[in-house]
C-alpha cells in the first residue's frame, strides 16, 4: 500500500519526463520495425517489380499467353538457360536492358549468337557496337513528342499503332520505325532479319504506361515471339574482370621488406626498456578520510528527500531562538515567550510581529525558504542594535 | 636483467647494415651480433651477490623541515659496479631522487644521499633497495632488489608554536615576575615587600607591619607544582577530518601547547592518548625535554576506527596523578552518543579533578548553517544548525557537571585551550 502510494507520487513527479521517454521508446519500435521488414525488388524494369518503374504487368501477361518467362541477373545463368532451350527444342528471345553498360563486346556477341531474338532497350553505345546488326544511336526524341506513330511496314509495330514516346532514344538501322516526323531515326531500329531489336524507350515496358497508347501491343509482340522469354538485367558481377593490378608490396623496393618487422622489433625493445621497472612497488598505507561534515550534509538530503518542512522549520526555529536568548542575555533557561518579549523590547515593536515572524508554521519549500530568510533577517537585526 | 637505451640505440642503427645489405640473412646476422653484445655486456657485469646496501637511520624530522637519508653500497666483487640505484621510500616520504647512478670500484664503498621531505605525519617506511649493475658497455644490466628496510619518524609540525610567546607573557604576568604582585593573581603565599602607592591595602601584612616602621604588604603568586593531565583520544572521531585536517592532528596541536605553557607554569604535565588501550605516554615525570618526549610519543599516533572505552578513562587517569589534577580530555562533542560516555564519565571525573573537554568545531556547520537562498540550501542550514544545537546541548549539559568546555574552530583551538589553562590556573582553581 505504502509502495504503491509511492509509486503515484513517483509518477506524478516525473509526469513529463515519462511522457517523453514513451514517446521516444515508441518512436524507436516503430524505426526499427520499419527498417525491419523485407524490402521489395526495386530494380528498374524488374518482372518482380510492382512499382510503376517496374515490369511485373508486362511479364504477367506475357505468362498468361504461354510465354516462359524467366529473370536473369548473370551472363552465365542467361547462357544456361539459353543453352538448356536450344537442347529442348525451344526458341527464344532474350531482352536486355542494360542501362550501365555492365557487358562487354565479347560476351554481347555471345549472347547475341546463343539468342534466336535479341530484343535490346536503350542500349549505350559500346552495347550497340556488340549487339551488332548495323544499328546505331540517332539522337534523343524532342522534348514534347509525346506519342510516335509506326509510319513503317513492319507487322509489330504497325499492328500496335502509335505508342509512348517521351524521354525516349533514336536510332538508326536497316529497318526504322516510330520515326519523329524531322526524320533521323526512330523509337524502333531493327535488323533485316528480325533476330535484333532496339527500342528506344523504357517507358512502354513500365507498368505505369503500359496500358496507355498502343505501348502493351508492341512491348506483347515483340517479347512474345517465342516460347521462351529470358528477362536479362545484367549486374556488376558481369562486368570483364581486368587484369590484376600490382600491389604496394611488389612496387617497394626490396630493403623495405627489413624495414617494417625491424622497427617493430626496437619498438618492442624500446618498451622493455622504459616498462622495466626499478624495483617493486611501494605501498603506502593511506588514512582514512572522513569528511566531519558528511553526517550533517545526509541529514539534510534526507530532510530535503522527505520533504520534512515541519521538522527543518522547527530547528530552524530553535536555532535562531538560542541565538537570540544568548545576543539579548537571556540566560540557558529562557522560554520562548521571554525572548519574544525581550527581543520585542530591543527592537521597539509589538510581540505580535516578533511572535508573527518566530511561530510562523511554513508548509511548503518555498514557503520554508522565505521564512528561513525572514529569521536569518530578524537575528541581524536584534545583532544590529 | 634490464636494457639500456643505448641498446636500444644500437638496435636502430643496426638497421643501417640490414638496410644496405637487403635480405633476412643480413638482418639475422644484426640481430645476432646485437644479442652476442647484450649477453657480453651482461656477462661483464658485477654479480649482484657480491653487492650489499647498508642504510644509515635517518631520524626524526619535523613534518616541515626534510632529511637525509644515506646509503652505503659495497662492491666486494672483482670488477667495478656500474650501478643505477634505488631506494624506494613510500610515496609520502617525499624522496626527491631516489634512484641515483652510482659508480663503485671493486672492493670498495660508496655512499649515496638521498633527500627526503615528508608530507606526512608518522612513520615511514623504506622496504627494500633496487641495485641494477650495467656491464662495461652500458647495453645491458642485471637487477636485483635488496630487503633493507629503514624507517623515518616525521614528528608532528607543531604550528601552534607561534602562539606560545603570547600565552607565555600572560603567564608571567600571573606569576609576577614582570607585572604588579598584587592579590587575586595567585593563591601562594610569595614575599612580603614595602607597602607602595597603589596596592591594595587588603594585602597589608599587619604583622609584619609592627615589627618594622613601615608598611609591608604579602605578594601571592599563582600555585605551581599542580598536575595536569592530557587524554587525546584516538577512537574513530578522531579521524573526522576538519579544515583538511583529521580532528587528531588538530588534537596534537592543542596538546603541545598546552603541554609546553603547564611545563613552562611550573606545573607537571602528563600525556596519555587512548581508546580501547593506551597508544602512546609521556610525562614530565621522565628524563629529558618535555617537548620532545611529547613529540617522539605522538609520531605513531592514528586514528584508530574503533568506539572509545569510557570506563577506562578513570583507571588511565589514576594511574598517572593520584591526586587532584587539570585533566584535559582532547575529544568529539558530537559523533554519536556522547550521553553515554563522555557526559556521565566527565561529570564523574569532575568530582574529583578540574575537568576541561576541548573539541573541534566545523568551520563548514556555520557556513551551511547560512544558506538561506534555495530550498535544499534552507535544509542544509536545518541540519547544520540541528548539529550546532546537539553541540550547545551537550556543552550545556557538560558547564552544568562543572566541566570546563572549550569548543573552537581548529585554528582556533590550541589558543583556546591555552587561554582555559591560564584562566584557571589565574582563577587558582588548580
Amino acid at each position: 500500500m505504502n509502495s504503491a502510494a509511492a509509486l503515484r507520487r513517483a509518477v506524478r513527479r516525473h509526469r513529463t519526463w515519462a511522457i517523453l521517454g514513451v514517446v521516444f521508446v515508441a518512436a524507436l519500435v516503430l524505426t526499427a520495425v520499419l527498417q525491419l521488414q523485407p524490402h521489395g525488388d526495386r530494380t528498374q524494369l524488374s518482372i518482380r517489380n510492382p512499382a510503376p518503374e517496374g515490369a511485373r504487368a508486362a511479364a504477367e501477361i506475357l505468362g498468361r499467353h504461354g510465354v516462359a518467362v524467366e529473370q536473369r541477373d548473370s551472363f552465365e545463368s542467361t547462357i544456361q538457360t539459353l543453352e538448356s532451350a536450344k537442347r529442348a527444342g525451344e526458341r527464344s528471345t532474350v531482352l536486355l536492358y542494360d542501362p550501365n553498360g555492365y557487358l562487354g563486346r565479347d560476351q554481347l556477341q555471345y549472347l547475341g549468337g546463343a539468342a534466336d531474338r535479341l530484343v535490346v532497350i536503350t542500349p549505350r553505345l559500346n552495347t550497340l557496337q556488340g549487339v551488332g546488326g548495323g544499328i546505331v544511336q540517332a539522337g534523343v526524341v524532342r522534348d514534347g513528342t509525346e506519342v510516335l506513330a509506326p509510319a513503317c511496314v513492319i507487322s509489330d509495330p504497325a499492328a500496335a499503332g502509335t505508342v509512348s514516346a517521351a524521354n525516349g532514344y533514336l536510332y538508326d538501322g536497316e529497318v526504322v520505325c516510330y520515326a519523329p516526323r524531322d526524320g533521323g531515326g526512330g523509337l524502333y531500329a531493327g535488323s533485316e532479319d528480325g533476330r535484333t531489336v532496339v527500342l528506344g524507350s523504357t517507358e512502354i515496358f513500365s507498368n505505369g504506361a503500359l496500358a496507355e497508347q498502343g505501348n502493351a501491343a508492341l512491348v506483347l509482340r515483340a517479347l512474345g515471339a517465342e516460347q521462351r522469354l529470358v528477362w536479362y538485367l545484367p549486374g556488376i558481377a558481369d562486368v570483364p574482370a581486368a587484369k590484376k593490378p600490382v600491389t604496394l608490396d611488389e612496387l617497394a623496393a626490396p630493403w623495405t621488406h627489413v624495414l617494417g618487422p625491424w622497427l617493430a622489433f626496437v619498438a618492442v625493445l624500446a618498451i622493455f626498456w622504459r616498462g622495466r621497472r626499478l624495483g617493486p612497488l611501494v605501498f603506502e598505507p593511506l588514512p582514512v578520510v572522513v569528511k566531519a561534515v558528511e553526517t550533517a550534509e545526509g541529514r539534510a538530503r534526507l530532510y530535503h528527500d522527505a520533504r520534512a518542512v515541519d521538522r527543518a522549520a522547527d530547528v530552524l526555529r530553535a536555532g535562531t531562538l538560542v541565538r537570540l536568548a544568548r545576543t539579548l542575555r537571556l540566560g540557558p533557561d529562557a522560554g520562548a515567550a521571554a525572548i519574544i518579549d525581550a527581543a520585542a523590547r530591543h527592537l521597539d515593536r509589538t510581540p505580535e510581529s516578533v511572535a508573527g515572524v518566530l511561530d510562523a508554521e511554513p508548509r511548503a519549500e518555498a514557503e520554508l525558504v522565505r521564512w528561513a530568510q525572514q529569521l536569518e533577517r530578524l537575528e541581524k537585526e536584534v545583532h544590529a542594535r | 636483467m634490464a636494457i639500456s637505451g643505448r641498446f636500444v640505440l644500437l638496435a636502430l642503427l643496426g638497421l643501417v647494415p640490414a638496410v644496405l645489405l637487403p635480405g633476412w640473412e643480413s638482418a639475422g646476422v644484426v640481430l645476432l651480433l646485437l644479442a652476442a653484445a647484450a649477453l657480453l655486456d651482461l656477462g661483464l657485469a658485477v654479480p649482484l651477490r657480491q653487492v650489499s646496501v647498508q642504510r644509515a637511520d635517518p631520524g626524526s624530522v619535523p613534518l616541515t623541515g626534510s632529511a637525509e637519508s644515506v646509503l652505503t653500497v659495497a662492491n666486494a666483487g672483482r670488477r667495478t659496479l656500474h650501478g643505477l640505484v634505488r631506494d624506494a621510500w613510500q610515496p609520502s616520504a617525499g624522496a626527491q631522487n631516489p634512484s641515483q647512478r652510482l659508480l663503485v670500484p671493486a672492493g670498495e664503498r660508496r655512499r649515496m644521499t638521498v633527500t627526503l621531505q615528508p608530507s606526512r605525519r608518522g612513520e615511514l617506511g623504506a622496504e627494500h633497495v633496487t641495485v641494477r649493475a650495467f656491464g662495461p658497455l652500458g647495453l645491458a644490466a642485471r637487477q636485483r632488489t635488496l630487503p633493507c628496510p629503514g624507517s623515518l619518524r616525521v614528528l608532528p609540525p607543531f604550528h601552534a608554536r607561534r602562539h606560545l610567546p603570547s600565552k607565555l607573557r600572560q603567564l608571567r604576568e600571573l606569576d609576577g615576575k614582570a607585572a604588579v604582585q598584587i592579590r587575586g593573581a595567585g593563591t601562594e603565599f610569595d614575599s612580603l615587600r614595602d607597602y607602595v602607592r597603589g596596592d591594595d591595602v587588603r594585602s597589608i601584612d599587619w604583622r609584619a607591619t609592627a615589627r618594622r616602621s613601615a608598611v609591608v604588604v604579602r605578594t601571592w603568586r599563582p600555585e605551581r607544582d599542580r598536575r595536569v593531565v592530557i587524554l587525546l583520544d584516538t577512537s574513530r572521531t578522531a579521524a573526522a577530518r576538519i579544515a583538511d585536517e583529521p580532528r587528531l592532528d588538530t588534537g596534537i596541536e592543542a596538546a603541545l601547547l598546552l603541554a609546553v605553557l603547564a611545563e613552562r607554569g611550573g606545573d607537571r604535565v602528563d600525556f596519555l592518548a587512548f581508546d580501547r588501550r593506551l597508544r602512546a605516554r609521556a610525562g614530565s615525570a621522565a628524563k629529558g625535554n618535555l617537548l620532545g618526549q611529547l613529540v617522539q610519543a605522538m609520531v605513531p599516533l592514528d586514528a584508530e576506527l574503533i568506539e572509545l572505552d569510557w570506563s577506562q578513562i578513570p583507571a588511565q587517569i589514576r594511574s598517572v596523578s593520584a591526586h587532584r589534577s587539570l585533566v584535559v580530555l582532547l575529544t568529539a562533542l558530537d559523533g554519536g552518543a556522547p550521553e553515554e560516555g563522555l557526559l556521565p564519565m566527565a561529570a564523574l571525573l569532575a568530582q574529583q579533578h578540574v575537568v576541561v573537554v576541548a573539541s573541534v568545531r566545523d568551520p563548514m556547520l556555520g557556513e551551511m548553517q547560512q544558506e538561506r537562498s534555495s530550498a535544499s540550501g534552507v535544509f542544509r542550514a536545518a541540519a547544520a544548525e540541528r548539529a550546532l544545537l546537539e553541540r550547545e546541548a551537550v556543552s550545556a549539559q557538560l558547564r552544568q557537571a562543572g566541566v570546563e568546555v572549550v569548543d573552537a574552530e581548529p585554528s582556533l583551538l590550541p589558543p583556546a585551550l591555552a587561554d582555559a589553562y591560564i584562566r584557571l590556573k589565574a582563577a587558582g582553581r588548580l
